[in-house]
């Protein structure tokens, strides 16, 4: 689905001086995959994010979309209706003043004709269980509602990939819980290709694959089990391993056996209590 | 204060104005706006008041909400009629005072006019109440399409319609978090001289302009990233429509036009 070669992108700050915001990145993503990226703020993981989509163009190397490069113009519009971007802040990507038609947003731009449409945004509001909503107007919603209304914007325009930038950053633990809980439903029973950007570590937890970014430079890569348990590693890139796992290492200091490679809760209690 | 805010002055309803298509009753409104200047004799004033009567009580909109409509133009088809009555000559002389002359031609007149201000007002409030903001910029972004070989940016028009109706509740909030922020480390805005409360709105309008730039450059992005490239080769979730209950529409202005222009020109 994803393919990234040596992507490096730089840029110039307000000094004038060269930012190399990613140097030389390489990553896979299948089709079907759950990916998450983990890192400091700076770390790069936006910038990567937005390469994903073609909102912006490599400074050096190749970023290939279902073996589309994002280099060239012509590939522009079919990369971006495969892969769809989730962002940060659930307001500022809310166009429409109604919810059903925020959702055909995308598809309207695609030109994809009625009766298709109307079934793509009833499909894709169905999917991320927001039916109940489709007339209302974003500003009722809470922040996971609006962040689930566009994951089904990227739905509607049959987007097969979902890159979400920190999508629960600005939300309640309830909306995060929606949040996560969609995602991993669609990568589960739609097969939609998730590529989850966080700080959060327990969120990476749900990942098939986890990359953790250091000052553009992949630092880390693998299953959560074999990411998670470089503690020391992690700790060196300003991260920290999910709560079970911190939690195995000290109750292991003090002297308690713990077997196994722990970084999720239940295998900690697994653990624990056989 | 900030759940309930409604917008424009939309009442939500399914009357019979409600269901016309938006295009039939912005062009409808503009037909009656023409033939309010059609209207000379008494005969006709009476028809287009009885018009407009109709038209409102099959609106099913509250009368109070639109008096209240209404209300605002009261003062200046006051001021209108007044300066008719008192400007224009002919006729019998009603009142005669020093330099002040009243005459019954001039009392008629200024009674027509304050009745044309009251009936335009009356009749494009109704075009509000029954049409959802969201729909009249479709409706007008479909009326304004044929104009676009000449120029005109229909689609970029509507478009930026839609968004500043989507971002008003947000900006709204957005407003009332900075007022509440600013209160909380001492200021005052209720307080003051006019001059005063205005130099106290600048600590608000700052935050508000730099955090709308920041919005709209973000919504750029997000619109991009959704394939968004103007409106060539766009399609609607709700294409618009017209429908039986348009074409009566169309009947009704053909009819009351003639009536007016056989009243205007035949007696």
């Amino acid at each position: 689905m994803l393919e990234v070669q040596g992507l490096k992108h730089y840029f110039t700050d307000e000094q004038g001086r060269t930012v190399k915001a990613l140097d030389g990145i390489d990553m896979h993503v299948d089709d079907g995959d759950y990916v998450a990226v983990i890192g400091e703020s700076g770390s790069g993981k936006s910038t990567l994010a937005r390469h994903f989509n073609a909102l912006l163009q490599p400074t050096e190397g190749r970023v290939l979309v279902d073996g589309m490069d994002t280099a060239a113009e012509e590939n522009l519009w079919a990369i971006r209706s495969r892969v769809g971007m989730v962002f940060q802040n659930p307001d500022n990507q809310i166009v429409a003043a109604i919810v059903e038609e925020d959702v055909a947003f995308g598809p309207e731009n695609l030109g994809v004709p009625q009766p298709e449409l109307g079934r793509r945004v009833r499909e894709a509001l169905a999917a991320v269980g927001m039916t109940a909503y489709a007339q209302q107007g974003p500003y009722l919603l809470s922040g996971g509602q609006k962040q689930r209304v566009a994951i089904a914007g990227i739905l509607a325009m049959a987007g097969r990939c979902i890159v979400l930038d920190e999508p629960t950053a600005m939300l309640d633990p309830r909306g995060r819980r929606e949040v996560l809980a969609t995602v991993k439903k669609l990568n589960e029973e739609q097969g939609i290709t998730i590529v989850y950007i966080t700080h959060d570590m327990s969120e990476a937890l749900a990942a098939k694959h986890v990359y953790a970014l250091e000052k553009g430079k992949v630092a880390l890569a693998g299953t959560p089990e074999e990411v998670f348990s470089e503690t020391d590693e992690l700790e060196r890139l300003g991260l920290e391993a999910p709560p079970a796992g911190r939690l195995a290492a000290k109750l292991r200091k003090a002297g308690i056996k713990i077997n196994g490679n722990i970084i999720r809760d239940e295998e900690l209690a697994e653990a624990l209590w056989p | 204060m900030l759940s309930d805010i409604t917008l424009g002055q939309y009442f939500p309803g399914t009357s019979v104005l409600h269901r016309l298509d938006p295009r039939s009753k912005i062009l409808a409104t503009l037909c009656f706006i023409v033939i309010i200047f059609i209207a000379k004799s008494s005969a006709s004033y009476i028809l287009l008041c009885a018009f407009a009567i109709c038209c409102a009580l099959l609106s099913r909109v509250p009368l109070k909400l639109i008096y209240k409509g209404v209300k605002p133009v009261f003062i200046i088809a006051c001021l209108t009629a007044l300066i008719h009555i008192f400007s224009t000559k002919g006729g019998e002389v009603l009142f005669s005072y020093g330099i002040v002359t009243v005459t019954a031609l001039g009392v008629e007149m200024g009674a027509k006019m304050a009745l044309r201000l009251l009936l335009l007002l009356l009749f494009s409030s109704l075009l509000t109440y029954t049409t959802s903001p969201i729909v009249l910029t479709d409706g007008i972004e479909a009326l304004l399409r044929p104009f676009k070989s000449v120029g005109v940016p229909a689609h970029e028009l509507a478009m930026m319609m839609t968004i500043a109706l989507r971002f008003i509740p947000t900006l709204l909030e957005e407003t009332d978090r900075i007022m509440k922020a600013q209160t909380a480390r001492g200021a005052d805005f209720a307080g003051g001289s006019i001059l005063t409360r205005l130099k106290s709105l600048l600590p608000i309008l700052v935050p508000l302009f730099v955090s709308s730039f920041r919005r709209a450059d973000e919504l750029a992005t997000a619109m991009e990233a959704r394939c968004y490239r103007g409106g060539e080769g766009r399609t609607r979730l709700h294409e618009l429509a017209y429908g039986t209950l348009d074409g009566g529409c169309l009947a009704v202005m053909l009819l009351l036009t003639a009536a007016m222009a056989a009243l205007r020109w035949l007696s």
